[in-house]
């Protein structure tokens, strides 16, 4: 019972940094219909600068979130507006494979740099925990999971009421009836990115400090995410949400009782099950009413 | 210009004659070369069938090179005593049932994705077979599995691999060119430009993705069978590999997408600048390869027969 | 015998009755249309007898054989036939490539290819624009492609989604030539369209949907006279 009630907290706080890992892969899918398979690298961008930042200055990880959010921004703003938009014009599968393009070039400047080996960030409270009931957090964790909440919470509030994020979600809808109202939408794909990048880099700061990483886990993040949006649907902060918990709870079930040596079998085999049953996702595309 | 059905195979088998003596003149290292050319060519081929010609591009097709030369590996490894050529048949019918079977297994469900989904549910499978592989025991994907030395004695295996890579390619393209001019393949070409459309005009389309689907995966697993012969030693690491799964990809969009030819020009393109101009740079490869798809997609979105018949129509 | 007969169709979207417990059948060789006001569910029937979308209760029979819930392609291999409002045409082929896709799958049985192709493109008025690439076609030529592919599948039940709309009235009057010829050639034809002087010219017989219920069907110049269609459709006397 213990095991069962530790195994599903590991889960959860898994899956809550999967959502935030995830959610702007969905945003960019949702409101371009590009699959960004340099997403990983994105999340990888963000856990270098927090390391680079956090030990050279000496202070907490959390703390370098609006520098690595700002940096990922410009950088994802430049990276859509004069890379991927020229894809778009074309085919989609062109706009994917432009972006796995760039991540091959990215990762390897991350091993000339980083080197291939793992590495991880360690905040000062890396050894407290604390006790719930049956159950063990550990400091590293809760404040991992507290910080995506927030995150995905500020950026569903962001969506919904903000000026822009309004305009994201009319754009999204409704292209055409957009650009016929004055948006600019190659500039509202751009900040979209922008915005997606920006969460990105943050959640590849919530994955280094409990994580190891290094460049090769680029591909792990994307398909990841690629498969918390499949679970969720395509879109929304709550689609991330319930994807990346649902995601995080089969990982360290299976994990716990089949073998740690199978994650993706599990994870699969649940997308096609689910892929079945509902083509759409659990909440379907959160923007059109009918793909 | 209308031509004759058969010249073009005719063309294909002559080109085959000639590559044939290809060994003879050349040095050792271009020898090798041309065995990756060759086995590039025959696996974009076959990849070409569904991902091309039925537009349902595929991110994992290394899942069948695996299947297929493990199957094939652990086959052989029962009969030790077996003689060379027996083997490598028992190997081929081996590879190619496995892949027939588990891509009959997962047809059903992963057809019904379209474009994107239905590339990196591929990217999936590819994952997941490579997973089983490395992880339960029967497979010996982590240790490793041996090949039985099959190039006969007085021959340089280097020789022997690259004559049969040849026959495998050339096979392969001969099939494709079947299915391209047959009424098969006028329906798929319907089931990439529009698959209602071609549901409305009569097109089986379920079936027909299918059966290219299952045509596609046992030809990848014949040269993944070939492939695994001339390795003679194989890991998970060797076979599923996700620079193949692009790579299948690349061929055909730098020769020219849903064409014949195209991904066998775009794999000795590649090739050819992967493996010789590249190849003291190691360092550089992923960056070189990453950077060649952005310049591709940029530039030449069409292909390279994209860009002539451009040229063609500006002039 | 009647080529086509509904019997009791309906569909629901969600809770929403876009076709209410429909019933007709079709003579052949003869020209029918479909009329009603946009959401009258003229699209809806007609996904429903080429296997598009499953009905929610009801019977649709072909040629006497019952057609209710099989694939679309085993229709369109019985002998039905559609051409879409909005043409898909296959862009990268030529005209003469489309419409051979046609003639080698759409009805079983035995088939000269080419000659099918051809009888297509001459049905459709399309023969001199054989070797044009699709994506260079007007709107009013892709019409006729469509037209030319859906014939060419030797179908005997031809199912054309508003050929007319947003067509010249040259283009209108060969469209409605074609159309004639295709119903001369032997094939039954069932429109649904918008433009009403086309269906007075064309048709044998209207049928009338409203809020997805029938609520006519006669001769044009009977059905146009009925004061539940003027009042439901019609609208204004002129129009």
């Amino acid at each position: 019972m213990n095991l069962v009630a530790q195994t599903l907290a590991d889960g959860l706080v898994l899956g809550g940094i999967y959502a935030l890992a995830a959610v702007g892969f969905s945003l960019i899918f949702g409101v371009l219909h590009v699959i960004n398979l340099s997403h990983g690298i994105l999340v990888l961008m963000g856990a270098y600068i927090a390391l680079i930042v956090s030990t050279e200055l000496h202070v907490d990880p959390m703390m370098t979130i609006p520098l690595v959010m700002a940096v990922l921004f410009v950088f994802g703003y430049g990276y859509q507006r004069f890379l991927i938009q020229r894809a778009v014009d074309r085919a989609s599968v062109n706009s994917m494979l432009l972006t796995f393009g760039v991540a091959l070039m990215l990762q390897n400047v991350m091993i000339w740099v980083f080197s291939p080996d793992m590495k991880n960030i360690t905040p000062s409270y890396a050894f407290k925990s604390f006790t719930l009931g049956p159950v063990t957090l550990d400091a590293v964790r809760m404040s991992a999971l507290a910080a995506s909440l927030v995150l995905l919470s500020c950026l569903a509030v962001f969506l919904k009421f903000s000026s822009l994020g309004r305009v994201i979600r009319a754009t999204a809808q409704q292209t055409m009836a957009a650009q016929l109202c004055g948006v600019n939408v190659r500039h509202v794909y751009a900040m979209t990115f922008a915005v997606s990048a920006a969460f990105s880099g943050a959640a590849g700061i919530v994955i280094g400090i409990i994580l190891p990483f290094s460049p090769n886990d680029e591909a792990g993040w994307t398909m990841n995410a690629f498969v918390v949006v499949v679970l969720g649907g395509v879109g929304s902060p709550a689609g991330a949400l319930i994807g990346g918990l649902l995601l995080g709870i089969v990982n360290t079930l299976t994990a716990q009782y089949i073998g740690p040596s199978f994650p993706n079998v599990t994870m699969f085999l649940l997308l096609v099950l689910l892929l079945l049953v509902r083509p759409n996702g659990l909440l379907g595309n959160a923007f059109s009413a009918s793909r | 210009m209308k031509k004759h059905p058969l010249l073009v195979a005719l063309c294909i088998v002559a080109a085959a004659i000639v590559l044939a003596f290809g060994p003879m003149v050349l040095p050792p290292f271009y020898v090798r070369v041309g065995q990756i050319m060759l086995y590039s060519a025959g696996l974009g081929v076959a990849w070409a069938i569904l991902g091309g010609f039925a537009g349902y591009a595929s991110f994992g097709h290394a899942a069948f090179i695996g299947v297929g030369a493990f199957t094939a590996g652990l086959v052989e490894s029962q009969f030790p005593t077996l003689a060379a050529p027996l083997l490598l048949l028992l190997g081929f019918a081996a590879g190619a049932a496995s892949c027939a079977v588990v891509s009959l297994l997962i047809a059903y469900p992963i057809l019904r994705l379209r474009g994107t989904f239905f590339a990196i549910a591929m990217l999936g499978v590819s994952h997941v077979c490579s997973e089983v592989t490395n992880n339960v025991d029967i497979f010996q994907g982590s240790l490793g599995l041996n090949f039985p030395q099959i190039a006969p004695a007085g021959m340089d295996p280097a020789s022997f691999f690259y004559e049969v890579y040849l026959a495998g390619a050339t096979i392969v393209l001969l099939i494709a060119w079947q299915i391209r001019r047959s009424r098969f393949g006028a329906g798929l070409l319907s089931i990439r430009e529009d698959e209602d459309t071609a549901r409305m005009l009569g097109v089986p389309t379920e079936r027909y993705k299918r059966t290219a689907f299952v045509i596609s995966a046992v030809l990848t697993g014949m040269m993944g069978v070939i492939y695994a012969h001339s390795l003679g030693y194989i890991t998970t690491e060797s076979v599923y590999r996700d620079d193949t799964n692009l790579n299948l990809i690349v061929y055909s969009l730098l020769g020219g997408m849903g064409t014949l030819f195209g991904p066998v020009i775009g794999a000795g393109l590649l090739v050819f600048v992967t493996q010789v101009i590249l190849a003291r740079l190691l360092d550089f490869h992923l960056f070189a390869t990453g950077l060649l798809l952005v310049l591709l997609i940029l530039v030449a979105p069409g292909g390279l027969s994209g860009l002539l018949k451009r040229r063609k129509t500006a002039a | 015998m009647s080529i086509l007969s509904v019997h009791g169709l309906s569909k629901n979207f969600r809770g929403l009755a876009a076709i209410q417990n429909v019933s007709f059948t079709i003579e052949p060789r003869s020209i029918t249309s479909i009329i009603g006001p946009n959401g009258a569910g003229k699209s809806t029937l007609f996904n429903l007898i080429t296997g598009y979308l499953p009905p929610t209760a009801g019977e649709i029979q072909f040629k006497g054989k019952r057609i209710t819930g099989m694939a679309t392609n085993r229709i369109a291999e019985l002998g039905v036939a559609r051409a879409f409002q909005i043409a898909k045409p296959f862009r990268d082929l030529t005209v003469f490539e489309n419409v051979r896709i046609g003639a080698l799958f759409g009805k079983a049985g035995p088939r000269d290819v080419d000659a099918t192709t051809r009888r297509g493109l001459e049905l459709a008025a399309m023969a001199d624009l054989a070797d044009r690439p699709a994506s260079e076609l007007t709107v009013g030529q892709l019409r006729h492609l469509e037209v030319a592919r859906a014939i060419a599948t030797r179908a005997d039940l031809l199912l054309a989604d508003e050929p007319c709309a947003g067509l010249n009235p040259t283009e209108t009057a060969a469209m409605i030539d074609v159309l004639r010829q295709i119903r001369a050639s032997g094939i039954t034809v069932v429109l649904v369209e918008h433009d009403m002087p086309s269906v007075m010219e064309v048709s044998d017989r209207l049928l009338v949907l409203d809020a997805g219920a029938m609520i006519a069907d006669g001769p044009p110049a009977v059905v146009s006279k009925d004061p539940r269609v003027i009042a439901a459709y019609l609208g204004t006397p002129d129009a």
